[in-house]
């Protein structure tokens, strides 16, 4: 058994590189009642559970067999099984591509990309991510700064922290809400657009 | 829950914890919550890897004004990349707006913008014995019936402690330990040693380095003392690193992979360095490894642990850079390493191997 720094540190080294390849990858073959944020965590948990019992040596490939093989079940699922739909699948040389030029980024290029996810922020998120990045406010202090409340702050907060994952890892770093109210699928389709 | 909940749940939970007021037992609900679904710990390492990388900006002092302001949104992650906003005086107005705000950080700030590798201390300096200051609460002098364990050179020993904690003494280290307060406390007075501390509810374990001091509820880290410099590394859970003499008035929370060095008032963090973690804990195997370290600092690593000693004669020599991952008892043996893939001489002398150029 992997212990769970270990774990974590794998997880972070070898698989969240790989974030923008595999949002890829889900988001054109998505089935039509699917959500791509619920597909992508799926698929780190079943790596994750797996590689607790021992690091799969080419992350890359495991990644790309578990993604694909999770994408047949639910398309099996959902009957949507066709000829073109299984060829779209297979063909990995895309996922592999993207992975290509994605190669591990240096320091410089990630700084670049955290510096970009940070104007990317709407301007009272960005505030509030700067008053605690750079100038270590607390919650409460920065509700007394901005004359807001700590829910406010609170929830500022957890957007930017996402909307930076989102970004830095490989996407539009959109800030999004949860939603509320499971819509009906063909809806939920437009929603998942990141 | 949706995944987006989980995600919302998870950002929560990062957020919380950077407040001063977390708890212990905030932190047990926080394990609780980790362990209820592989799908929190996907979506809480997720977060957590990429709010760090944010943190560096703010470590660094970098982003400029702009950033802050937020420009005009043309980065395109595809490729075209905007250029590295070198901006030198929009960065440092905001690098010294930052240091005024954070004045235990700025030897940090500067040591880092100025690439100095300020706290590599003089090898030749000996690391005096603890004299721990008198701070806030349970720090004090140890009592005169402390537990002392030390090592010799070359030595390594391992210490059970009667809370269930292991601490492991690397070459010519000395500790003194003093468990049946409500605070378990250890005093390094010279070396280097490697902590598993047990988690037990209300009784912090404390670590006094010198002036500094180390605080931890169940975590594994190393701390290492060299001359006025103190290391702290570490491997699990979190670790607070005082300022010395404000107790947790002024403090330095780091995580797993963070790596602290402080002298005196001025600390310095380094995040995310997992692998200089396990670097810096080689010796647990008996190894010593090196990346991209001169020669000259290689050769003060292997003298903590060996009698023989290396003296590098040329100052060439000294700078020539080198990495791997060594026998820390096998000083000959790196003595011909050094012959075979530099061409350098070594000359055995009584306890001494001389290493030179010609």
């Amino acid at each position: 058994m992997i212990d769970e720094a270990e774990l974590n540190r794998w997880f972070c080294r070898e698989v969240l590189p790989l974030e923008r390849a595999l949002t890829h990858y889900i988001r054109r073959r998505l089935p039509a009642d699917g959500d791509l944020v619920d597909i992508r965590q799926e698929i780190y948990v079943r790596v994750l559970t797996a590689a607790r019992d021992g690091l799969p040596n080419s992350p890359q490939a495991y990644v790309y067999t578990v993604a694909r093989n999770h994408l047949i079940n639910l398309a099996r699922r959902a009957r949507l099984v066709s000829v073109e739909y299984l060829a779209e699948l297979d063909s990995a040389p895309t996922f592999l591509d993207l992975l290509e030029t994605d190669r591990h980024l240096d320091t410089r290029d990630e700084l670049r990309r955290a510096m970009a996810a940070l104007e990317h922020l709407p301007p009272r998120c960005r505030e509030v991510v700067r008053l605690r990045k750079v100038e270590g406010c607390t919650t409460k202090e920065a509700a007394a700064r901005m004359g807001v409340g700590i829910d406010t702050i609170e929830k500022q907060l957890t957007n930017g922290m996402r909307a930076i994952a989102d970004f830095m890892l490989g996407g539009s770093g959109k800030v999004r809400r949860p939603a509320r109210n499971l819509k009906a699928p063909a809806s939920r389709t437009a929603e998942s657009e990141q | 829950m949706s995944a987006r909940e989980i995600e919302v749940a998870a950002a929560r939970w990062l957020v919380r914890r950077e407040e001063p007021s977390w708890s212990a037992r905030e932190e047990a609900a926080l394990k609780d919550w980790m362990d209820a679904a592989m799908a929190h710990k996907a979506a809480f390492w997720r977060l957590e890897h990429a709010w760090r990388q944010a943190d560096r900006i703010a470590a660094l002092g970098l982003g400029s004004s702009d950033t802050w302001q937020g420009a005009a949104p043309a980065d395109d992650v595809e490729g075209n990349v905007v250029p590295f906003p070198v901006e030198r005086r929009s960065w440092m107005r905001t690098a010294s707006d930052w240091l005024r705000r954070r004045p235990a950080s700025i030897a940090a700030a500067l040591a880092l913008v100025f690439l100095t590798t300020w706290f590599l201390v003089n090898q030749a300096e000996r690391s005096r014995p603890a004299d721990p200051e008198v701070a806030a609460t349970a720090s004090a002098d140890p009592p005169a019936n402390a537990a002392v364990v030390a090592t010799q050179v070359g030595r390594r020993k391992i210490v059970s402690l009667s809370d269930g904690s292991r601490i492991e003494l690397n070459t010519a280290t000395r500790i003194r330990t003093s468990m049946n307060g409500p605070v378990r406390q250890v005093w390094l007075d010279q070396g280097e040693a490697y902590f598993d501390v047990q988690h037990i509810d209300g009784r912090e374990f404390v670590v006094h380095a010198g002036p500094q001091t180390i605080t931890v509820l169940g975590t594994k880290f190393s701390v290492l003392r060299d001359g006025d410099t103190v290391r702290v590394s570490v491997v699990q859970g979190r670790v607070r690193v005082d300022e010395p003499g404000r107790g947790a008035l002024r403090s330095t929370i780091i995580l797993p992979g963070d790596i602290i060095v402080a002298r005196e008032r001025a600390t310095l963090v380094r995040e995310g360095q997992p692998d200089q973690v396990s670097r810096d804990l080689a010796w647990r195997e008996g190894m010593i490894s090196f990346r991209q370290s001169t020669l000259g600092e290689a050769a003060a690593q292997f003298n903590r642990y060996n009698d023989r000693k290396l003296e590098i004669a040329d100052a060439d020599a000294a700078a020539i850079r080198l990495g791997g991952t060594f026998r820390a008892s096998d000083v000959e043996a790196f003595a011909r390493l050094l012959h075979d893939a530099y061409g350098l001489k070594f000359a055995i002398e009584g306890d001494r191997i001389i290493i030179s150029n010609r």
